[in-house]
């Protein structure tokens, strides 16, 4: 026993050292590999408060370029304004408007910290469970799907950005239909990987690609990018390739949240698959 | 008391500036300055090794909720901690150090400084991309961004010192 006690004062800073490098390590490693721990992010309130204000100070400097985006996105609404329109033909045309239902809704959100150079990004916005946003709903930009909620506190969310390695949003290549799985591999912030299509269909280049409606993240075809490139994998019959995104997330600033109303429904149905999830 | 009070506010400072400031320019190219291992060598050197260590985690994690880390910063300051007072034995002026000093580059020059708080940075930094990386496929990057990393940082840490920790006037 003394030979015990005297072995821990002895070595009681270096044992010091390895429980705290456990904790810190068990944190990391448990949050990239699956997510499950809540410590140690900036969805409490002391510090999203003050990055909150750090943002009020520093918003004024994108304002403008925020401001020429939203512009285009309300022309393109402004578009499709039923007053717009006029009917070509009575007889032929369709008032559709009953039989369509609306599925989602879209929870604006300001991003008030950011980082796209870590192999696994993570941003903080300012909307919280007491707007409505929960766990593992998708979050869109104007241009494009930028990620998927990580955690929730009461006013903010955190957010696994597309520049994860384990974010593993599935999509699909707009002309060939072609099925896969986004995932960031190129440590470079503008570009991902779509892995797992085979190298039997003919993909173009520059043709979008899209996200398919799996989980209820997102809508059926929200824009992801573009494709740039295509690499054969050597020794396995698929393409890797690799997206150009929409949304240069080096330029993050304003997000929507997507609560989708048939999620609850479709995870029923869903749930008894095994394959499906 | 008024020592204890100093490094509290110090930590604060240093904690703030990481999350507010430099933990949000993004220079692109992998430069990722990280300037709170300072705090963690400016503490005083009679501090006992545990409370040492005690701090950097305190530290490190109060970064982590800044920066969505998840305990990476924390880790990375714990180790900064454990081999201080080694690197401090190792960069000893013939005559040991004065605990009543503090371990600025104005009190035991700017070449002591540099070898030890360049030694600390790189460790913290390699450390930190090496756990974030975490496969060795991605050896290049890891080593761009832990030199790229380092020089920025050591470059605003010079300059903290030049600008904040100057020799006090003696009579």
């Amino acid at each position: 026993m003394r030979n015990l006690i005297a072995f821990f004062r002895r070595f009681r800073v270096f044992l010091i050292f390895v429980l705290l490098q456990l904790i810190a390590l068990t944190s990391y490693f448990s949050v990239v590999s699956y997510p499950r721990t809540k410590f140690f992010n900036s969805a409490n309130n002391v510090t999203g408060t003050l990055l909150s204000w750090e943002r009020e100070v520093t918003k004024y400097l994108f304002l403008d370029r925020e401001n020429r985006k939203l512009q285009a996105e309300n022309a393109e609404l402004s578009k499709k304004e039923l007053i717009n329109y006029i009917p070509v033909d009575p007889k032929t045309t369709i008032i559709n408007d009953t039989i369509r239902e609306l599925t989602i809704e879209k929870i604006p959100a300001t991003v008030i910290n950011s980082s796209y150079s870590h192999k696994n990004n993570y941003f903080t916005i300012n909307a919280g469970r007491l707007k409505g946003v929960e766990r593992k709903m998708g979050v869109v930009s104007s241009e494009g799907v930028v990620g998927i909620v990580y955690d929730v506190s009461e006013h903010y969310a955190i957010v696994q950005s597309i520049l994860t390695s384990t974010i593993n949003i599935s999509a699909y290549v707009g002309e060939s239909n072609a099925y896969g799985l986004i995932k960031y591999i190129e440590n470079d912030p503008r570009r991902v990987t779509l892995t797992g299509v085979s190298n039997d269909i003919k993909i173009k280049k520059h043709s979008k690609v899209f996200a398919t409606g799996k989980g209820g993240y997102f809508p059926h075809g929200s824009l992801i990018g573009k494709v740039e490139k295509l690499n054969p994998i050597e020794g396995e019959p698929r393409w890797d390739i690799i997206v150009r995104l929409e949304q240069d997330m080096r330029r993050l600033h304003y997000v929507y949240v997507i609560k989708n109303f048939l999620k609850p429904e479709l995870e029923e149905l869903e749930k008894n698959v095994d394959q499906l999830e | 008391m008024n020592n204890l009070l100093i490094h509290i506010i110090r930590l604060i400072v240093f904690v703030l500036a990481q999350g507010l400031i430099f933990g949000q320019l993004e220079f692109g190219v992998g430069i990722h300055p990280m300037i709170y291992p300072l705090f963690i060598l400016l503490l005083p050197f009679d501090i006992s090794p545990i409370l040492l260590i005690v701090m950097a985690f305190i530290t490190g994690i109060s970064v982590d909720f800044f920066m969505n880390t998840f305990g990476l910063h924390a880790s990375a300051a714990v180790l900064v901690a454990y081999i201080r007072p080694e690197l401090f034995r190792l960069f000893a002026p013939r005559d040991g150090y004065d605990v009543l000093k503090e371990p600025t580059a104005s009190e035991y020059g700017y070449k002591w400084f540099l070898s030890v708080a360049g030694i600390a940075i790189t460790i913290h930094h390699a450390w930190f991309f090496l756990l974030e990386h975490f496969s060795w496929s991605d050896w290049l990057i890891i080593l761009r961004k832990t030199v790229l990393s380092v020089i920025v940082t050591m470059f605003i840490l010079l300059i903290i010192q030049i600008l904040f920790f100057k020799k006090p006037k003696t009579i």
